[in-house]
């Protein structure tokens, strides 16, 4: 599965939940992260993302294809971080 | 699960839970979660903690000198012991009957491999066949290894003949150091898949260390190099025609060195970007009925052999 995370949250939580969803997705642009994870990677990503929220205030989406195929991306201006796992 | 490849010079370090790799030009982090090995090609600092963070989260860190010659691997403490499977690879290395038969089978899988490839590309080789066939009868395991030797350099020679550049043939393979294009690609090539294979038999309770083909012995892991005979064929050797035929590598990836070629860092990570592409394309799996991804390919390769010596189903290569 590829998955495109997008978080708004109060400031106070905002770096907690950065740290939890760099471990399992790579960081593309502020308060952006994509990545290709198992179903089961994913499910625990959730889990641990709905312990620190709070639900009245933070709202993080998770936008799930089922693969790179699907769809296209197309980007425009700076290039916040090079996407790869060749560094 | 991907493989991390790190070309630059930095520390590795155990940040927020994660991987970071520090350099020059900042910092990067890298989702542990999804890693499967790190591959590492550049100069890097690293410290306890931080292998103690990979040996928690199952990660081997396999290292390459300049070269690109394989140097050595931080291979984790074992998380699947099977004493008793162990206990099975050995008796199947000792015991010369069964070591044989797993020996020949390996010989005459990666010769199907070969053979296979070359009929993709409308070559045929009736002495292949014929190599193939003598695998059956042979009779120790130093026969065996000169029969895929032979048949090796035929198909090799065969190969050559669908590279359209003379300039990349291969001619003689020649080893430390390669001495044209096309050895120092397949060198390249066969060293990135050694690792793989260590990595996934990692994943398994298999231990690498007992080898059947290669003979076991006090230097280096050879069950990988076993199981890498019948891969090279469909990864190393089609990956080195593709970048050959479509001339996306030329003579400038490369440096000289002494007596010998090596690929330079752009050469390196050309070639990566693309074996890790092969590694992701899929097959149709007839039995199972669904596609699988090559890297799988190889795991369930890995499983047959565990389901042989437990004596559950007899090793059938590449089926």
């Amino acid at each position: 599965m590829y998955i495109i995370m997008v978080y708004d949250v109060n400031e106070k939580r905002v770096a907690k939940i950065l740290k939890t969803a760099r471990k399992y997705l790579k960081w593309v642009q502020n308060s952006v992260l994509e990545g290709e994870l198992s179903p089961g990677k994913y499910e625990k990503l959730k889990l641990e993302i709905e312990r620190l929220i709070d639900k009245k205030e933070d709202s993080v989406r998770f936008y799930v294809m089922d693969s790179r195929k699907v769809f296209e991306l197309e980007a425009l201006g700076l290039e916040k971080s090079d996407n790869g796992f060749i560094l | 699960m991907e493989s991390v490849y790190l070309f630059t010079s930095g520390s590795l370090r155990r940040k927020a839970n994660t991987i970071c790799i520090e350099t020059e030009s900042g910092k990067k982090y890298i989702p542990v979660e999804n890693v499967m090995d790190i591959k590492v090609f550049g100069e890097v600092d690293l410290n306890k903690r931080f292998l103690e963070f990979l040996t928690q989260k199952r990660i081997p860190l396999h290292f390459f000198n300049r070269e690109g010659y394989y140097v050595g691997t931080f291979y984790p403490r074992e998380y699947l012991n099977s004493g008793f499977l162990i206990l099975k690879q050995a008796e199947h290395c000792i015991d010369k009957k069964k070591r044989l038969f797993l020996a020949k089978r390996i010989v005459s899988g990666s010769i199907q491999s070969m053979i296979g490839f070359l009929k993709k590309r409308k070559v045929t080789d009736d002495s292949l066949r014929e190599y193939k066939e003598k695998t059956e009868k042979a009779e120790d395991i130093s026969e065996l290894m000169g029969i895929e030797g032979n048949a090796r350099e035929e198909y090799y020679s065969k190969l050559d003949e669908l590279v359209f550049d003379e300039e990349f043939r291969i001619g003689k393979r020649t080893r430390r150091p390669p001495k044209n294009f096309a050895n120092t690609l397949i060198s390249f090539g066969n060293s990135l898949l050694y690792t793989t294979i260590l990595s996934l038999i990692y994943q398994t309770h298999l231990d690498p260390r007992i080898g059947y083909l290669h003979e076991t012995n006090f230097r280096r892991f050879t069950l990988n190099l076993d199981i890498s005979e019948l891969f090279k064929p469909v990864i190393v050797d089609r990956l080195f025609l593709n970048l050959v035929n479509t001339k996306q590598i030329n003579e400038k990836h490369f440096d000289e060195v002494s007596e010998g070629l090596m690929l330079n860092d752009q050469g390196k990570s050309l070639f990566i970007k693309n074996y890790e592409q092969v590694l992701r394309e899929t097959v149709f799996h007839k039995k199972l009925n669904r596609n699988v991804s090559l890297r799988s390919l190889i795991k369930m390769e890995l499983y047959k052999l565990e389901k042989h010596l437990l004596g559950e189903k007899l090793y059938e290569p590449l089926l």
